[in-house]
């Protein structure tokens, strides 16, 4: 893979023809693999099947069977769906916090972004201010309110959310670690609040003969939000199946999630990705190396934002109806915990971390409230103080398993030399922590090797 | 203009409660360049466990302390003080504890680590204040009257609250205390030097772990005498509170110029200021954007606060 991932096109047609080479690759590409690394390829491969066939096999089968046999519940269609919407959340957010290394603790803020395009673009909510728009919609013509089909959405969603965090990372990218992460948080704060305020707008702007004026203008829907959403759109596919129920959506949710992780795996191994790596290590050094470190940054946080922008207006597809209520600062740290828990640094482990946990918020823990609700009601039930649960969760894993479930290999490498800080203080030198995963083990605290013809290695020597 | 007066008045004293959360967040940054995300939470515990203190049984409290408006003086003060002492112990062990079981393992870690250990402890926090006090809002009768105090001198346009002067006896003396405190003991000198170089003030001969400690400790006494502040001036305490709270009170730190005390203070008196206009004059619906817009805007173009850090390089 490692050959073709270097390479990425242009435009839409590069992509097309990337993605065709890609697949027509997959065999050869296969059989090396099982040649070289049989376990583990045979194990993926098991695991990718049981991943594509389980929204079928999950819905007429293993429901019945994991009431009858299996001890834990599966999780339904509709968690289902939304492991693959937090999943491609997770991924977003590991491009931000672990590719570059930013800590945004307010990425709910581009969720709710993407959700409202999709709720303000698929909607009778404009029919209110005789805005009627139909395009290439599925709806029928004369429809009242904005109708674009859910691929524009996608797409419409993915520029403005980039957009959004692009703006959001202008004026902050000055500032380092812990204060960057409140700015952001403060944004996630803020946007919602936004959402939830604009129900009524007064507002009145002359620009020369034109005026545009409005009075109490519903904008947003205020605290109950804009429903119906018209639901995702699948050409051909439509007739046969209805892509808001059923295993369809979880399929829809797959596809959009196989192509966030293809685009994140490409963006890891580009000469962007590799920026990213080296900002994350040390950014003065990065900056020495040539790396323009503001156009790097603000890179990571548009496309980490657009990865939520995808997923909030899936999900408000998905659901029909997008609230204000529903984008809070626990969502923000719910997908911290998910990167944090997989490994941050690594798309599979936040991919792993999206689908544990949001397994264990939306089957797990209501089932288990279930039954000690059904044994002795005057228990707590856990579904109610799950953020408990979590915190436990992020206060053990940062002083036990700081580099999570699946590490990535150079992320463990920085995370797990405790007291580096120390030595540079005491020798009074840098001591550049092992970003080369070529390095053998053991040299980790001297290995100065470079990773890429980006930064160079000769000058690095102190 | 005297409505104007009024509402600078009620910005005050919420500004003077904002002032004791927000040292504690200043003094736990200026000291190990942690934004302890659970002081917040601690401070909402503190008026939780007051509530409980003094609420009587019949509304779900303990009634320990059942101090109401027909007390008599002495004896309310009397309770008063003692709902205060227990709640500054309570919450400064506490935050000691926190300090030893989420932050002192991670002191050698990367930067992040402790950051996400604390917003970790503030959930575990919160969910704590809401399987003690459940999830709606506790409030409690007044326990001060609701008489204006400037009416003997004639005014009456706007008034001052014996609620808003008692705001002011907790709080003056406890900011006075603590900058004498850190300027002039010695256990404040090694805070300072703490503060300024961690390795070299230990090569000095400064138990530095004791010192943080001993900054926690403080930190968690500050915030459990706002706590009780908060419920006796507001009437109610809820388990969000902490979060709400605590944001309002870590920009006033971060306006003030994080690390500076007396910066904390100032920049809590005017985001208390900020937070009663914007309620009055805008919407209370506005409001937390107003405080997390001039939270952004401070970190963006001017992160050392209005006071200045005491150590330059802080952001």
């Amino acid at each position: 893979m490692s050959g073709t991932t270097q390479t990425i096109g242009t435009g839409i047609g590069g992509w097309l023809g990337y993605i065709a080479g890609l697949i027509a690759a997959l065999p050869g590409e296969y059989r090396t693999a099982l040649r070289q690394h049989r376990g583990s390829t045979i194990g993926l491969t098991v695991l990718f099947i049981l991943v594509v066939t389980y929204p079928l096999l999950g819905h007429y089968v293993l429901a019945d069977f994991s009431r009858n046999v299996f001890p834990l519940p599966f999780p339904d269609d509709t968690v289902a769906t939304f492991m693959t919407i937090f999943a491609i959340m997770a991924i977003g957010l590991n491009i931000v916090a672990g590719f570059a290394g930013l800590l945004d603790l307010g990425y709910v803020a581009f969720y709710a972004i993407g959700a409202y395009c999709a709720a303000f673009l698929a909607s009778p909510h404009f029919g209110a201010l005789g805005v009627n728009l139909v395009f290439l919609g599925h709806v029928g013509p004369g429809a009242a309110g904005i109708h674009v089909p859910f691929w524009l959405i996608l797409v419409i969603a993915v520029v403005v959310v980039a957009t959004f965090g692009a703006l959001l990372g202008a004026p902050t990218l000055r500032l380092r670690g812990d204060y960057l992460a409140i700015v952001t948080l403060g944004f996630g704060e803020i946007v919602p609040l936004v959402f939830r305020n604009l129900s009524s707008v007064t507002f009145s702007l002359t620009l020369g003969p034109i005026v545009i004026s409005l009075a109490n203008v519903n904008l947003t829907g205020g605290v109950q939000g804009i429903n119906p959403i018209d639901p995702p759109y699948i050409p051909i596919l439509d007739w046969v199946f209805d892509a808001r129920s059923g295993p369809m959506a979880v399929y829809l949710g797959l596809f959009l999630l196989a192509i966030a992780i293809l685009v994140a795996r490409n963006l890891e191994h580009s000469r962007i990705g590799r920026a990213w790596g080296a900002i994350r290590e040390d950014e003065t050094a990065a900056e020495m190396m040539g790396v323009n470190t503001v156009r790097t940054k603000l890179l990571a946080f548009a496309l980490g934002a657009s990865f939520a922008g995808v997923a909030g207006s899936f999900q408000a597809s998905y659901l029909g109806a997008s609230t204000s209520d529903f984008f809070d600062f626990s969502i923000s740290i719910l997908v911290l915990i998910m990167v944090i828990l997989g490994g941050i640094g690594n798309i599979w482990g936040a991919i792993l971390g999206a689908f544990a946990l949001t397994y264990l918020d939306k089957t797990l823990l209501p089932y288990i409230g279930q039954r000690i609700g059904d044994v002795a009601p005057s228990l707590p039930n856990p579904a109610e103080y799950n953020f408990l649960i979590y915190g436990v969760i992020l206060v053990l894993m940062m002083r036990f398993r700081p580099q999570g479930f699946l590490p990535s290999r150079q992320r463990e490498a920085e995370l797990s030399v405790h007291g580096l800080e120390d030595a540079e203080r005491e020798l009074g030198v840098e001591v550049e922590t092992d970003n080369v995963s070529i390095a053998p083990r053991g040299q980790s605290e001297t290995g100065r090797d470079a990773r890429s013809p980006e930064v160079p290695g000769e000058a690095r020597d102190e | 203009m005297d409505q104007l007066i009024q509402v600078l008045i009620i910005g005050l004293a919420n500004g003077l409660i904002f002032a004791l959360v927000a040292l504690g967040y200043t003094l736990v940054y200026g000291i190990i360049e942690l934004i302890n995300f659970a002081h917040g939470d601690v401070f909402m515990l503190g008026s939780m466990l007051a509530y409980f203190l003094i609420a009587p049984a019949a509304s779900g409290g303990w009634g320990i302390f059942p101090v109401t408006v027909e007390t008599p003086l002495p004896l309310k003060i009397a309770e008063i003080v003692a709902v205060l002492g227990i709640c500054i112990g309570t919450m400064a062990t506490i935050n000691v504890a926190i300090e030893r079981v989420a932050y002192r393992p991670l002191r050698n870690a990367p930067k992040l680590a402790p950051l996400i250990s604390a917003i970790g402890m503030s959930y575990v926090l919160q969910n704590i204040g809401l399987v003690w006090g459940g999830a709606y809002q506790r409030t409690i009768d007044s326990v001060f009257p609701s008489t204006n105090l400037l009416e003997p001198l004639g005014i009456t346009a706007f008034a001052i609250t014996p609620a808003q002067v008692f705001v002011a006896v907790v709080t003056i003396p406890l900011l006075i205390a603590l900058s004498l405190f850190v300027s002039r003991t010695r256990q404040g000198r090694a805070m300072r030097a703490t503060a300024q170089d961690p390795d070299t003030a230990g090569l000095m001969g400064v138990d530095v772990n004791r010192t943080i400690a001993i900054t926690f400790l403080i930190g968690g006494g500050l915030a459990g005498a706002a706590g009780v502040a908060q419920l006796l001036y507001n009437d109610y305490t809820q388990y969000t509170l902490g979060f709400r709270f605590g944001l309002n009170s870590f920009t006033a730190a971060v306006l003030g110029g994080i690390g500076n005390l007396q910066g904390a203070v100032l920049g809590a008196l005017v985001i208390g200021e900020v937070n009663a206009l914007s309620d009055y004059y805008l919407s209370p619906n506005w409001t937390q954007a107003i405080v997390f817009g001039v939270l952004i805007a401070i970190l963006v173009f001017k992160p050392t606060g209005l006071l200045g850090q005491q150590l330059a390089d802080r952001a």
